[in-house]
C-alpha cells in the first residue's frame, strides 16, 4: 500500500512540476506583454491543487493517517485563501469578504486547512448569487473557520456528504488537543442568507 | 509590501528549466539581482562567498542532497545570518511532514504551482517575523544571552508576539540551552508541550534533561518521539548520543545505522555512527565510516584534524599501526601547531603507539601538560591508552581514574576496561573502579553531614 502511495505520490510530484513552470511561463508572459492572465493562471493552480486535494484524500481517509501540525497564523492563512479565489470569483461577480479575528498562532496542518478552506470558499462561490464570506474566531477554546454564502442553502439537512465534505470532517476529527477532536458543522444558518459551512479546531 | 529589487537572490535547484523558471518568478515579485545554485557544492561555495538576502532551495537537489540537508549544514557552518530568508521550494507535499518535526526549519516553505503573488506574501511575512525578531537576532549573534531572553520575554508579553508565541518560546529554549540553563530550558519546553505535542518540543525536553545528565528520563522522553515521528531523524541522532552516554553503544550504533541508511550524505551522522561503532567495538564499521567521511564529506574545513585522529584511533584499536602512522603523517605541522591542548595530547598518544621510536619524546614531552591541563575525555583516553603501551603505569591510572570520575564514565567505561584487559592489568582496574567508588561515597557524605 507505501509503495502505490509513493508511486502516486511522485507522479503528481512530476505533474505539479510541469505545472509550475507552465504557470510560471504564463506569469512571465503577463510581465512581458503587460496582460491579465490570471485566470489561466488560476486554471493550473487548480489543476494541481486537485491534484493534491487527491492525494491527501487518499492519505486522510486512510487508516492510521496523521496530520502534520505546525504553528499557524490564522490571518495569514485567511490572506492566503483570499489571494487564491478572490479574484476569480470576482470573474463571476461575486465578491469574497474576509475577516480573521484570530491574533494567536494555532497548531494545526496549514497545508491541508489551506487547500480545504479554499475547496470550501470554491464551493460557496459554485452557490452564491453575490456574496461569499469567510471568516475565523475564537469560540470554546478552539478556532471556528466559517464559509457564508448568499446561496440557496442545503438542500436537505445533513446534507449528502461529497468527497470534499466527508474529507473536511476527516481533517477536523485528526486535529486533536487534549484529547478533544475538531468537528464540522453544516446548517442553512448563513447571515448571508444561504449555507454554513464551520470548522472547529481545537 | 517590502522592496525585494535591491534584494541579492540565490536560486537553488538542479533542474536548470526549474532555475529559470524561479528566477523569472523572483524577477516578478521585483528581484533584480537573482544568481543561480546549480547544485549543492555549487550552493555552499556561493553563500560562503557572497551570503544572498534570499534564498529559494529546491527540496530535491539530486545526487542523493536535499534542500533540508543543505539548511543544516548551512546552520552547522554558520554560514547563514539569522536576517538571511531561507525559503524552501516544493513539489513534495511531505515536506511538511519534515518541517512539522525537525528543530531547524526554514522560514517558510512553498508548495509548487505558486504564483508571484503568493511568493511575495509569503516573503512579505517573513520580512515581517524578521523585523520583529531583529533586536533578538543581534544579540544572539553577539552571544548576549542574558539580554537576548529578557528580548524574547519582551515580545512574548507584547501583543504583537501573540503570533509568534511558539517561535518566542522555542527561540527562549533554545537560547537557554545555549546559555546553560537547561533546567529552565526543560521549563519552556514543557510549557510548549502543555499547548500542543510537537514532536520538536519533546526532543527538546529530551535535550535539555540529557544536559543535567538525567539520562533515564532523556531516554523515555526520545523513545516516545521516534516512536511517533519516524521521519525525525534529528531525534534519533539524539537518542543515539543518550544511549551512548548511557553505556549502550550497540543500541546507538542500531539506530544510526538504520537512518544512515536513509541520509547517506548526511556526514555529521556519520561521525555520530562512526564514533558508536567505535564505542560498542565494531572497529570495521568505523573504519569504514570515517574513512568515507574523510573522502566525501566536501564541506570546505568540514573534515578536521580530529576526523583523522579519530580514524587513526580505530587503525590502532584494529591493530593496524601502519594505517594509523600513514594517515598520522599527513597532518601538516601547521595543523598540529593548530590544535588545541586536547587534540594534540590525542596526536601524541596515538603517535607513541603505532611509531614508539618517534613519538615517544614528543608524548613524554606533553607528558607534563597531559597531566596538569583539562583534556576532554577522548583525549584523556588516548593518553590513557599509550600509557599502557608504555607501561606508564602512573599516567594511565590518573587519566582513568580522571574518566571514572567523569560525566562520561558510562559511556566509556567498556572501552577503558578492554584496554585494561589488553595490558594484563584487569585486577588494577578493578582496584581504581573501588577506590573511585570509596571516594565518590565519601565525598557524598561529607556534603550530607555538611
Amino acid at each position: 500500500m507505501q509503495h502505490l502511495l509513493d508511486t502516486l505520490a511522485s507522479g503528481i510530484h512530476d505533474a505539479k512540476n510541469q505545472l509550475f513552470i507552465a504557470e510560471t511561463l504564463v506569469a512571465a508572459s503577463e510581465a512581458k506583454h503587460q496582460i491579465d492572465l490570471g485566470e489561466a493562471r488560476y486554471a493550473i493552480e487548480t489543476a494541481a491543487e486537485r491534484l493534491s486535494r487527491t492525494l491527501a484524500a487518499y492519505r486522510l481517509m486512510r487508516h492510521g493517517a496523521h496530520l502534520s501540525i505546525v504553528p499557524a497564523i490564522i490571518s495569514d492563512l485567511c490572506a492566503e485563501v483570499a489571494l487564491s479565489q478572490q479574484k476569480h470569483l470576482a470573474t463571476a461577480g461575486i465578491t469574497l469578504k474576509v475577516d480573521c479575528q484570530v491574533l494567536d498562532e494555532w497548531p494545526l496542518d496549514r497545508d491541508l486547512m489551506t487547500d480545504m478552506l479554499n475547496n470550501a470558499v470554491q464551493n460557496a462561490g459554485r452557490f452564491a448569487r453575490q456574496n461569499v464570506a469567510l471568516s475565523a474566531f475564537c469560540e470554546d477554546g478552539g478556532v471556528v473557520f466559517r464559509v457564508d454564502d448568499d446561496g440557496p442553502g442545503f438542500e436537505q439537512l445533513p446534507p449528502q456528504m461529497s468527497t470534499g465534505l466527508l474529507v473536511a470532517e476527516r481533517l477536523a476529527q485528526l486535529h486533536i488537543r487534549h484529547e478533544r477532536p475538531g468537528h464540522l458543522r453544516l446548517s442553512n444558518d448563513s447571515a448571508l442568507g444561504g449555507a454554513r459551512f464551520e470548522l472547529w479546531i481545537p | 509590501m517590502a522592496d525585494y529589487s535591491k534584494k541579492r537572490f540565490l536560486v537553488i535547484d538542479d533542474q536548470l528549466r526549474a532555475r529559470e523558471a524561479l528566477r523569472a518568478i523572483a524577477q516578478t515579485v521585483g528581484a533584480f539581482a537573482v544568481e543561480f545554485g546549480a547544485s549543492y557544492p555549487d550552493a555552499i561555495y556561493r553563500i560562503r562567498n557572497n551570503v544572498p538576502d534570499v534564498i529559494l532551495c529546491d527540496y530535491m537537489l539530486g545526487d542523493g542532497r536535499s534542500g533540508q540537508q543543505l539548511l543544516e549544514e548551512l546552520r552547522r557552518f554558520n554560514l547563514l545570518p539569522d536576517e538571511t530568508i531561507f525559503m524552501m521550494v516544493t513539489g513534495e507535499q511531505s515536506y511538511e511532514q519534515v518541517v512539522s518535526a525537525v528543530e531547524l526549519v526554514p522560514d517558510d516553505y512553498i508548495i509548487k504551482p505558486f504564483s508571484p503573488d503568493k511568493l511575495l506574501l509569503r516573503l512579505d511575512r517573513i520580512v515581517e517575523k524578521k523585523n520583529f525578531f531583529a533586536e533578538f537576532y543581534r544579540e544572539k549573534r553577539r552571544q548576549e544571552y542574558a539580554e537576548a531572553l529578557l528580548v524574547l520575554q519582551a515580545k512574548l508579553n507584547s501583543e504583537a508576539g501573540r503570533a509568534y508565541r511558539f517561535e518566542i518560546l522555542r527561540l527562549t529554549a533554545e537560547t537557554q540551552m545555549a546559555h546553560g540553563q537547561a533546567k529552565a530550558a526543560e521549563a519552556t519546553y514543557r510549557g510548549i508541550l502543555e499547548n500542543y505535542n510537537f514532536p520538536w518540543a519533546r526532543a527538546g525536553i529530551a535535550r535539555s534533561l540529557q544536559k543535567q545528565s538525567r539520562l533515564t528520563e532523556a531516554r523515555q522522553e526520545i523513545d516516545k518521539v521516534v516512536a511517533n515521528t519516524p521521519h525525525y531523524f534529528d531525534a534519533f541522532d539524539l537518542k543515539a548520543s543518550i544511549c551512548m552516554e548511557q553505556g549502550e553503544p550497540e543500541e546507538a550504533q542500531k539506530v544510526l545505522d538504520a537512518v544512515a541508511r536513509k541520509t547517506p550524505r548526511n556526514y555529521v551522522r556519520k561521525r555520530l555512527l562512526a564514533e558508536a561503532a567505535s564505542l560498542s567495538g565494531d572497529t570495521e564499521t568505523a573504519r569504514a565510516t570515517l574513512a568515507d567521511v574523510i573522502a566525501n564529506d566536501s564541506m570546505p574545513g568540514a573534515v578536521s584534524a580530529a576526523d583523522r585522529l579519530a580514524l587513526a584511533r580505530n587503525h590502532v584499536t584494529a591493530n593496524d599501526p601502519i594505517s594509523a602512522e600513514k594517515l598520522l603523517l599527513t597532518l601538516r605541522d601547521s595543523e598540529i601547531q593548530n590544535m588545541d591542548l586536547s587534540e594534540q595530547a590525542s596526536y601524541v598518544s596515538l603517535l607513541a603507539i603505532c611509531m614508539p621510536e618517534k613519538g615517544k619524546s614528543r608524548f613524554y614531552g606533553l607528558r607534563p601538560a597531559m597531566q596538569a591541563g583539562e583534556l576532554t575525555s577522548t583525549a584523556q583516553l588516548d593518553a590513557m591508552r599509550a600509557a599502557l603501551a608504555l607501561a606508564d603505569h602512573k599516567l594511565a591510572d590518573q587519566q582513568c581514574e580522571h574518566l571514572m570520575s567523569s560525566a562520561d564514565t558510562k559511556k566509556l567505561f567498556g572501552t577503558m576496561r578492554t584496554l585494561y584487559a589488553r595490558h594484563g592489568r584487569e585486577t588494577d582496574f578493578r582496584d581504581l573502579q573501588r577506590q573511585v567508588a570509596l571516594k565518590r561515597i565519601q565525598h557524598e557524605q561529607t556534603a550530607t553531614a555538611s
